[in-house]
């Protein structure tokens, strides 16, 4: 076993020694206590019964510019690590058109833990597996051919220092729970519906979660009789109608076409060679009408229990609640430290006046990279799901992703869903099967035209959201309620 | 081989958990991986990882259960703490219906041909000069980005289940280079991947470049409006296709669970045109070759589709295992698809030359399924495409989605390169797990659904 006083000694004093060497900055996370596991009850069966536990440490430095970061899981060699790191930012330093600035933060001593009433590895193995189990019966049906039932916890500890003399640590818990099942259509294809684990923004975000029936369990039902409902449907017909967002899809769009394209290092350029980049430019912060006057777009958002809420990211800047978008226009972007000045630069104004707190790196062996913590759409004042509902003429109501396709610069998009329902003169007339929509972003959102209120508000989990190279998957929330767009391309053709 | 104490650990550790009377595996996945990035005409992040990762599965019965411990591996005790921890995990389990299927390594084997030992060390001074020179040559103008990822990789698998073991090392690269125009805002893209540092070429890397360059500095983009084109596919397009049709066609869970487009077919069936031939071959020398499994199956030559019919199946450990069903050697992310190449000439224009007009899309951005059931799939142009008319380049082309079937598309490609290239699928999430597919180094497909269609790039 490691000697963590050994390792946090040896940290401190490689901080300082890359600092004496001329760093203009440096910092290091050491992860001793990290794991995660993954339960997959599939059709009744624990095909996936999987730990992770990890230990390392990551170090980055800033040196004439550029960044140099080395990972490795042997916490025998904290000073090799150093010694590498600051090589790597001498060799970078070589190549550097436009030099890199941390800016300045003063040094701080802070904690962060995740609101937990039940730490989920403090159960019993079968505990957890019971709770999948019970789920699954719920689920079996002759009719139903595949049951799937996911239940994902980690819970790491991150310490981190850096050479402005902040300490941090952080204890991150997480719950991620699916139900799907999957059966047969009249025409022989397989249509699936299925429930994620939510969160009402407040609380705690233990184990207390999946087994909250509201969040989880009491969906069982709602997805069985959703599926029914599908496999005699027709499907839906190519043409533009308009088209009302449950939360369960409404979270992706809010991903893929907000938070994706605001991400900072995005729009700067530096995601070119893997995801893309933005079709924000940095003279449109502040400037740029993204959406209706509804439109109403904030980071972070206070919410207490998201994986997207971690206290503090990985530069060691608190985390920050701020609007995105301000009543259709954008006003401000998902932004670390080093790119502050950068972004202010090339605007040839004060566009971002300091750190949004998005500094996220997965795990030690990775660098931070912009990334969305919550990006969530204010709740309106169009009233519950069903008012939204009654006020459309001609539209459908879609759900729960199954694909989603977009543009490099985030400027278009193809969406794929579960299911539709129809919605004719204000009431739903029918279910309708493989339902799409496409849109392109910008004339999408300025043609938002209602809003749901809090009661249809809550926070869709996310664990998997890739980006960076090396490639990197970030857990993070969105809160979003009930929106609806006007006019939009649905449904393919033949 | 693995270094002899490592290998003493592991030997050591099943050797007692053989004689506990326990099936077990021990899977050590060694990396030592490094990534230079470009951003902004900047080296924007020089990365190096040291990572050691020891998984252990366990089975007992109808029970199963894994744990892998990343960090590294100093003494016996270490190896032996995580096996303890599996071995209480299956306790816990429920019995399955169904009994897994043990790692099991077939046949002895030490494989180490695609290493190089200068590849291994390359640093990022050598990529650092490498960006610079290309930069050089093609001239200030637009912004350079890129990623050149390259590393040494060493897993060793045992079980219980035999004394053999199987140990494979390797290197790999993967090189890209992107273009961006400040103002016009196109982009260009070259990639290179191989597991020598004698794969890399800047000049190279240059020419193809420079083989559309001129176009999009000369002339503006072009919408095209939704329809069905004659598409010019490269073979980063057309493997990315491939992999999503195999993905949601060809694998043994898709198609025993009827979730994908061919779950109505049976072996033999024509699902494709007949001049489509695709095989899993572990001897490519354009893949990266592994000569086994991670469920220790030896990996052999593997049709998959012959002539258009379907010729095979992939199943991992656990599909076999739940549809009782032979091990095929898929457990694995490093497949060597090798896809048949056909009759056309070298030169991707020559094929065209004959054609009014042709929108040649290299590579395709952010695909996905609408449809498994159907086969549709759907995706957007991005970097390096153009309209061709009469086999010459005449303008850049605007991001434009493609929505397609797989069976319309690979029943409809007129014109298959003869010659094959090396196209690096790895992606860097998890552990380092090299992959490159040989892949017709164009494809000329008639009837292409274009969907939508952006006035920017
Ligand atoms: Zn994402």
């Amino acid at each position: 076993m490691c000697d963590t006083e050994r390792v946090q000694r040896e940290a401190q004093e490689g901080l300082s020694w890359v600092m004496e060497q001329g760093a203009a900055y440096a910092d290091v996370r050491v992860h001793l206590d990290d794991t995660a596991e993954s339960l997959v009850m599939y059709d009744g069966n624990l095909e996936q019964n999987e730990t992770l536990s990890q230990q390392g440490l990551g170090v980055r430095v800033l040196w004439g510019g550029a960044w140099g970061f080395c990972g490795t899981s042997d916490l025998r060699r904290v000073h090799d690590c150093f010694a590498r790191s600051l090589g790597n930012a001498r060799t970078a330093a070589a190549l550097v058109a436009i030099p890199l600035e941390m800016g300045e933060m003063p040094g701080h001593r802070s904690t962060y833990q995740s609101p937990v009433q039940v730490d989920p590895f403090s159960l019993p193995l079968n505990e957890r597996i019971d709770l999948l189990r019970g789920l699954d019966a719920r689920l079996r049906e002759d009719w139903i051919q595949r049951r799937i039932v996911m239940a994902t916890t980690q819970k790491k500890t991150v310490q981190f220092w850096n050479s402005e003399g902040t300490c941090i640590e952080k204890r991150l818990t997480n719950v991620f729970g699916t139900v799907m099942i999957m059966a047969p259509d009249k025409d022989g294809q397989m249509q699936r519906r299925s429930h994620n684990l939510y969160t009402r923004g407040s609380g705690t975000r233990g184990w207390e979660m999946i087994t909250d029936r509201e969040l989880f369990g009491n969906h069982v039902d709602r997805v069985k009789q959703e599926l029914a409902d599908l496999l005699p449907a027709d499907v839906l017909a190519h043409g533009r109608r308009s088209v009302i967002l449950l939360p369960g899809q409404a979270w992706l769009q809010v991903h893929e076409t907000i938070g994706h394209p605001l991400e900072l290092d995005r729009i700067l350029g530096y995601e070119l060679s893997y995801a893309g980049g933005s079709l924000v430019t940095p003279g449109d912060i502040g400037t740029l009408r993204y959406g209706s006057e509804r439109l109403n777009v904030s980071s972070f958002g206070n919410i207490e229990n998201s994986p997207g809420s971690f206290g503090f990211d990985d530069d060691g800047t608190p985390e920050r609640d701020y609007l995105l978008i301000d009543r259709g226009i954008l006003v401000n972007v998902l932004s670390s430290r080093a790119m502050v000045n950068e972004v202010n630069h090339v605007a040839g104004r004060t566009v971002v006046k300091e750190s949004g707190g998005a500094a996220r790196a997965t795990t030690f062996y990775r660098t931070p990279l912009e990334r969305m913590t919550n990006v969530n759409i204010l709740p309106g004042t169009d009233g519950t799901v069903e008012d939204i509902v009654a006020a459309t003429v001609d539209g459908i109501i879609v759900d729960t992703p199954t694909s989603w396709s977009i543009g490099s610069n985030r400027e278009h998009f193809h969406f794929g869903c579960e299911i539709a329902w129809e919605v004719k003169d204000g009431r739903r007339t029918r279910v309708l099967r493989n339902p799409t929509y496409q849109g392109h972003t910008i004339e999408f959102y300025n043609a938002l035209d209602a809003v749901g209120d809090a009661s249809s508000w809550r926070v869709e989990q996310v664990e998997n959201c890739g980006k960076g190279e090396p490639n990197q998957i970030m857990q993070l929330g969105h809160g979003v309620p009930v929106v609806r767009f006007d006019n939009v391309l649905s449904g393919e053709k033949g | 081989m693995l270094d002899a104490q490592t290998r003493e650990i592991l030997r050591d550790a099943t050797d007692r958990a053989r004689r506990r009377g326990i099936q077990a595996s021990l899977l050590l996945h060694r990396e030592r991986s490094h990534l230079l990035r470009l951003g902004n005409s900047s080296v924007s992040l020089n990365t190096t990882e040291t990572l050691t990762r020891l998984k252990a599965r366990v089975v007992d019965g109808c029970r199963e259960a894994t744990h892998t411990s990343l960090r590294e591996l100093t003494s016996a005790q270490d190896a032996l703490d995580t096996l303890e921890i599996t071995v209480a995990k299956v306790r816990e389990a429920p019995a399955r219906e169904f009994e897994p299927i043990l790692e099991r390594v077939e046949e002895g084997v030490a494989q180490t041909g695609q290493y190089d030992p200068a590849l291994a060390e390359l640093d990022g001074t050598s990529k650092t000069e490498g960006y610079a020179r290309i930069m050089r040559d093609i001239g200030p103008t637009p912004t350079y980005s890129g990623a050149w990822s390259s590393g040494a990789t060493e897993t060793y698998l045992i079980s219980t289940a035999t004394d053999d073991e199987a140990y494979h090392r390797c290197t790999d690269s993967q090189f890209s280079l992107v273009l961006k125009h400040p103002t016009q805002e196109w982009e260009l893209r070259t990639d290179q991947s191989g597991w020598r540092v004698v794969d890399f070429s800047a000049e190279r890397a240059v020419a193809d470049i420079m083989r559309v360059l001129p176009v999009y500095q000369q002339r503006e983009g072009i919408k095209v409006e939704p329809g069905t084109y004659t598409v010019l596919f490269g073979p980063q397009a057309m493997a990315e296709i491939l992999g999503m049709a195999l993905w949601t066609g060809f694998h043994g869970r898709m198609y025993e669970e009827k979730q994908g487009w061919t779950s109505h077919n049976a072996m033999g069936d024509t699902v494709f045109g007949a001049n489509i031939t695709v095989t899993d071959d572990p001897g490519d020398p354009d893949t990266f070759r592994y000569a086994f499994d991670l469920g220790g199956t030896k990996r052999r030559r593997y049709p998959l589709v012959e002539r258009g019919c379907i010729a095979g199946l992939m199943y991992d450990i656990e599909t076999a295992a739940k549809y009782k069903r032979p091990l095929t050697g898929h457990t694995t992310q490093t497949t060597s698809v090798v896809m048949d190449g056909g009759h056309g000439p070298d030169d991707a224009l020559a094929a065209v030359v004959d054609r009014e007009r042709v929108l040649w899309i290299p590579a395709l951005h952010y695909m996905h399924v609408p449809s498994m059931a159907k086969g549709l799939f759907t995706g957007s142009s991005r970097f390096s495409a153009v309209v061709v008319e009469r086999g010459k380049i005449v303008a850049p082309l605007f991001s434009s989605r493609v929505t397609e079937s797989f069976q319309n598309l690979f029943n409809n490609l007129a014109v298959l390169a003869a010659e094959r290239v090396s196209v690096n699928l790895s992606d860097t999430y998890g552990r380092r797990a090299p992959v490159a597919w040989s892949i017709p180094r164009y494809a000329v497909a008639e009837g292409v659904h274009i969907t939508d269609s952006a006035d920017s790039f």
